[in-house]
């Protein structure tokens, strides 16, 4: 599996619809809604009930 | 060809992805993981897709996520994501047959129109029909579904052929006939009476086991699919069936055969929403996009046992009791 930069480039966050950030500790996060999506295995899990908020 | 497949981890969704994989195809799949039947058996059905370099996958909601970053450069949409199950649609659970069979349907349209789309192929369902006695089913006869599933999946049907009469988009409908194969869901009717006839269990059969099915094996469904999206129709809508029609008490003789054990069958009243007969016509699938069905009872029946002998015991433990 690849998960290219470039899926990751055009994912947007379910809540919002806006852009998502690749986090330096590879999560992708949402400034708006102030949420973390995480990366399991190369796999991005966009739901929201699974988001963390962020600190 | 870039393809997005949803319910990529799914029953079909995931044999659908390794069958484009294998054809040199580039494919995401998206899945939400519903809670109708146990995650580890979803990521098991996964895990040859994933070895592929070609491949992406994501986990979200077509209710809720952004689709169009997912939707980017492809070609071919293969909507295979559904909530399964013709009885757990009755009473309060219907919410989420809604959601996630005509909502989320209609999301995915909307976002097909604003991308480049070459082809959306929509799996629909033979519970469209319900029952009648207008046999053999062909594609103009009437849809009288029986149970809330078949409202949700032909009311979907209904919005893919919406969208491609009024904004074009290039769409074929799907109509299958109780598919079956490796990866079937485990409330599904053979994998249950393969596994309770291996394990030397008891059958529960609902109704007098002298209702018939056209069953249909999943590579027939998969080349199905592969061929309506590379064919040149549109605004089609086609029943895939597996050429036979066959009672479930021949089933369970031939489940005898191949497993060398008698089913025990314990029998149960027919339940609410379960269809008496289904057969397929498919001529105009065959006219239309080439489609023949390859494999027979027996020989997909070994394969579906072939593929629960192979796995493991916490994955035969995950698909819970027969």
């Amino acid at each position: 599996m690849k998960n290219d930069p470039g899926l990751l480039d055009v994912l947007a966050c379910p809540s919002c619809k806006g852009r998502l950030q690749y986090t330096s500790d590879e999560k992708l996060f949402c400034d708006a809604c102030r949420l973390v999506f995480d990366v399991k295995d190369g796999v991005p899990v966009l739901l929201v009930e699974e988001a963390e908020p962020a600190d | 060809m870039k393809a997005l497949v949803t319910g990529a981890a799914g029953f079909v969704g995931s044999s659908l992805s390794d069958a484009l994989l294998q054809a040199g195809h580039e494919v995401t799949g998206v899945d939400c993981f519903v809670d109708y039947y146990a995650r580890a058996l979803k990521e098991d059905n996964l895990k040859k897709a994933r070895q592929s370099s070609s491949y992406n996958f994501v986990e979200a909601s077509l209710v809720d996520a952004e689709l169009s970053g997912l939707l980017e450069g492809v070609d071919w949409v293969f909507h295979q994501a559904a909530q399964a199950g013709v009885r757990a649609s009755w009473g309060a659970d219907f919410r989420i047959y809604s959601d996630n069979n005509v909502y989320a349907t209609q999301r995915l349209l909307e976002a097909c129109l604003a991308a480049s789309v070459s082809k959306l192929v929509y799996a629909s369902s033979s519970s469209v029909y319900g029952d009648t006695r207008d046999l053999p089913m062909t594609e103009s006869s009437a849809t009288r579904p029986v149970s809330p599933y078949g409202v949700t999946k032909l009311a979907g049907e209904h919005l893919v052929s919406l969208y491609s009469v009024n904004y074009g988009l290039p769409t074929v409908v799907l109509r299958y006939f109780t598919v079956y194969g490796p990866r079937q869901r485990p409330d599904m009717a053979f994998n249950r009476f393969i596994r309770s006839t291996l394990e030397g269990g008891e059958i529960t059969l609902y109704g007098d086991g002298e209702q018939s099915r056209d069953f249909t094996f999943v590579d027939d469904i998969v080349a199905a699919n592969m061929a309506a999206a590379a064919a040149p129709v549109t605004g089609e809508l086609l029943n895939i069936g597996g050429g036979s029609r066959i009672t479930v008490n021949e089933v369970l003789a031939l489940i005898g055969d191949i497993t060398g054990r008698e089913p025990q069958v314990k029998r149960h009243d027919k339940q609410k929403g379960d269809v008496v007969h289904t057969v397929a016509d498919t001529s105009r699938a065959l006219e239309l996009i080439g489609y023949k069905p390859a494999v027979g009872l027996r020989e997909g029946l070994s394969r579906e046992r072939d593929w629960l002998q192979s796995l493991d015991a916490g994955l035969i433990a995950a698909m819970g009791a027969v």
